[in-house]
């Protein structure tokens, strides 16, 4: 049969998402047989089902680095498999086995016990897969209705709480406005060129006049909506409102993952979308991202400084980063882009310690309702360590030198002043020193603040502890010798020129 | 222009059967019906409850639930027909495609079933 010879290399490429789809059904399969079996007595597959998906991941981040063939374009150029799709699956896949590896506790203690929980975060990091390598706008829209319509029920997933349904909700209907956006301007795009394929635009927009391109302003417009969309989808400013809500409502387990993972692969189909295939509209695409990232910034920094829960507090923070990182797309070079996927696996690396932190310091009288700052008080009394590791993130994520953090945010001010954009560095920089407030305000309450109340501590799971002293280790080693994470990043960057 | 109505005349023939085949069906059965009109009859009718009332009442999910699922495999058809029609034209890659797609959405008929959505008590 010649259909399965002209297939088989591009079959190869696919065979991570193959294997992970193929399990996730599996899985689904295999539980809503084993749950409703009244013989087993109704099983709960929560902790077994977590270690199930540890391990499909792990099968599948193998693959994914056992790739064979460096560069292909498959199905009809509808997806790309080069350096940076593969290095941007594995990070997504290591950093969601080590979100499912720390939350595990944390699923039990808020009794969600539904098997389905686990097949939705498989499905979203499907979805995300292929969302990197996706090359055409057709495969890009797919691709990220299935990973967001995975997190809006995420959201929405501890059924017997109101504020997780108006979390979902809110999620789902501000995601399907976010996603009208999208397929708006897909559709002027494809009014104006009869193309979706992203090497079609390119070779269509090579060497072309564009004073005497009479559909140029419409291509534009197009940019404009499809990049709001990306704004949308990754909380920058003037589109962040949901955010908040959004990490405040659902269940913290699904908040850490809203909170590092999916970023990553927009951040990389966006700056492969902008910075290669759509790169002669530069002029407006550049405007966007310099408007949007001092935005981000300024109401990232001056909104966390009035907030006094924690999850809204880091929605804040993450705000304000995902302004450092459209600094970095602003800068429109190698230096750029390095930038920024170095800040991406920085701030993964750091959310996770600080979560794991989160995720440590129940006690009686906090477990039931979401935490406030003053939550903290007095943690580094009770657990020297835990407070330790807790400011380190910290500084890390403020930028205090002898840690990883320092130099994330150095790469991304410097490619930036070595583009020229003075203003926005500088404005970016002083903004960075409001957002150290709140930062060393969270450790001046951890190490200073006196307990109000008599409570009895919960210990420390071990998976926590772990991820801790590996976050800790790596914030403090990549500051000394940060040759492999250049290297990575580098090679990530250096595919897309 | 003979290009421009070459494209689209077919579309426009079938507005015009459309609207010509729907003033049928309707007239049709507005004259030719027995009409015996009371309240429950000219009511409107929503799945269950009564739609004037205070939207604060109580009201069963699971006639959503079904017409969500009924929703989802109606759908089905949907891609099937096309699919049907074309089935010389595409290779057997997209034979296989469809029944790929056939047999996932078995799985989560069977994960419907199992897991009692489809059940009234």
């Amino acid at each position: 049969m010649n259909f399965l010879l002209m297939h088989q290399n591009h079959f190869k490429m696919f065979l991570p998402e193959v294997f992970l789809a193929t399990s996730i059904l599996v899985m689904t399969l295999h539980a809503s047989l084993l749950v409703t079996s009244k013989r087993l007595g109704y099983p709960i597959l929560t902790l077994s089902f977590g270690k199930l998906s540890i391990l499909v991941l792990f099968l599948t981040f193998l693959l994914v680095y056992n790739n064979p063939i460096p560069f292909m374009l498959t199905y009809q150029n509808t997806f790309i498999f080069d350096a940076l799709t593969s290095n941007v699956k594995q990070i997504i896949l290591i950093s969601t086995i080590c979100c499912l590896f720390i939350f595990e506790d944390n699923l039990v203690r808020q009794q969600i016990n539904n098997f389905e929980y686990f097949i939705l975060i498989l499905s979203a990091v499907l979805g995300l897969l292929l969302l990197v390598s996706s090359y055409d706008l057709i495969s890009l829209y797919l691709s990220i209705e299935m990973q967001s319509l995975c997190l809006y029920v995420l959201a929405a997933s501890k059924k017997n709480s109101s504020f997780s349904t108006e979390a979902g909700l809110k999620y789902f209907l501000l995601g399907s406005f976010s996603s009208a956006l999208l397929l708006f301007g897909m559709s002027i795009l494809y009014g104006c060129t009869g193309t979706t394929n992203f090497e079609n635009y390119t070779l269509l927009f090579s060497g072309i006049d564009f004073d005497n391109l009479s559909t140029a302003p419409s291509i534009s417009t197009a940019l404009i909506f499809i990049g709001a969309a990306f704004f949308f989808k990754i909380a920058a400013a003037p589109f962040h409102m949901w955010s908040p809500d959004v990490y405040e409502g659902s269940p913290t387990s699904s908040t850490i993952f809203f909170a590092v993972i999916p970023k990553i692969a927009l951040f990389a189909v966006f700056v492969r979308m902008f910075q290669t295939v759509f790169a002669p509209f530069e002029d407006t695409l550049l405007m966007m991202t310099i408007v949007f990232s001092i935005c981000s910034v300024i109401v990232g920094s001056f909104a966390a400084l009035r907030q006094r829960k924690l999850k809204r507090l880091l929605a804040y923070s993450s705000v304000s980063h995902v302004g450092y990182l459209l600094l970095a797309v602003s800068a429109n070079s190698v230096e750029g882009t390095q930038a920024l996927f170095f800040y991406l696996i920085v701030y993964m690396i750091t959310s996770l310690s600080f979560w794991s932190v989160v995720l440590s310091i129940n006690t009686s009288t906090n477990t039931e309702r979401s935490k406030t700052l003053i939550d903290f008080a007095s943690v580094a009394t009770v657990n020297p360590l835990i407070g330790l590791t807790g400011a380190m993130a910290l500084f890390s994520l403020a930028g205090v030198p002898p840690l990883v953090g320092f130099y994330a945010k150095m790469g991304i001010f410097l490619s930036a002043i070595g583009s020229s954009l003075i203003f926005v560095s500088l404005v970016a920089i002083l903004a960075s020193v409001v957002s150290s407030v709140y930062y060393i305000r969270l450790i001046k309450i951890m190490y200073f603040e006196p307990k109000s109340d008599v409570s009895f501590v919960y210990p420390v799971s071990r998976s926590c502890s772990l991820m801790m002293a590996t976050g800790t280790f790596l914030l403090i080693y990549l500051f000394v010798n940060p040759t492999l994470l250049v290297l990575l990043t580098s090679k990530m960057a250096l595919c897309l020129y | 222009m003979s290009f421009f109505i070459n494209e689209y005349f077919p579309i426009l023939l079938l507005l015009f059967v459309a609207i010509a085949l729907a003033c049928i069906i309707l007239g049709a059965s507005y004259f030719l019906s027995v009409q015996r009109p009371d309240t429950e009859k000219n009511s409107v009718y929503e799945c269950g409850f009564d739609p004037y009332e205070d939207s604060r009442n109580k009201f069963d999910v699971r006639f959503y639930l079904i017409a969500i699922l009924f929703i989802l495999f109606d759908l089905e058809a949907m891609f099937l027909f096309p699919w049907a029609i074309s089935l010389g034209h595409i290779t057997s890659m997209g034979f296989w495609t469809m029944c790929d797609f056939l047999l996932e959405l078995t799985i989560g008929f069977v994960y419907a079933w199992k897991i009692g959505a489809l059940e009234w008590e």
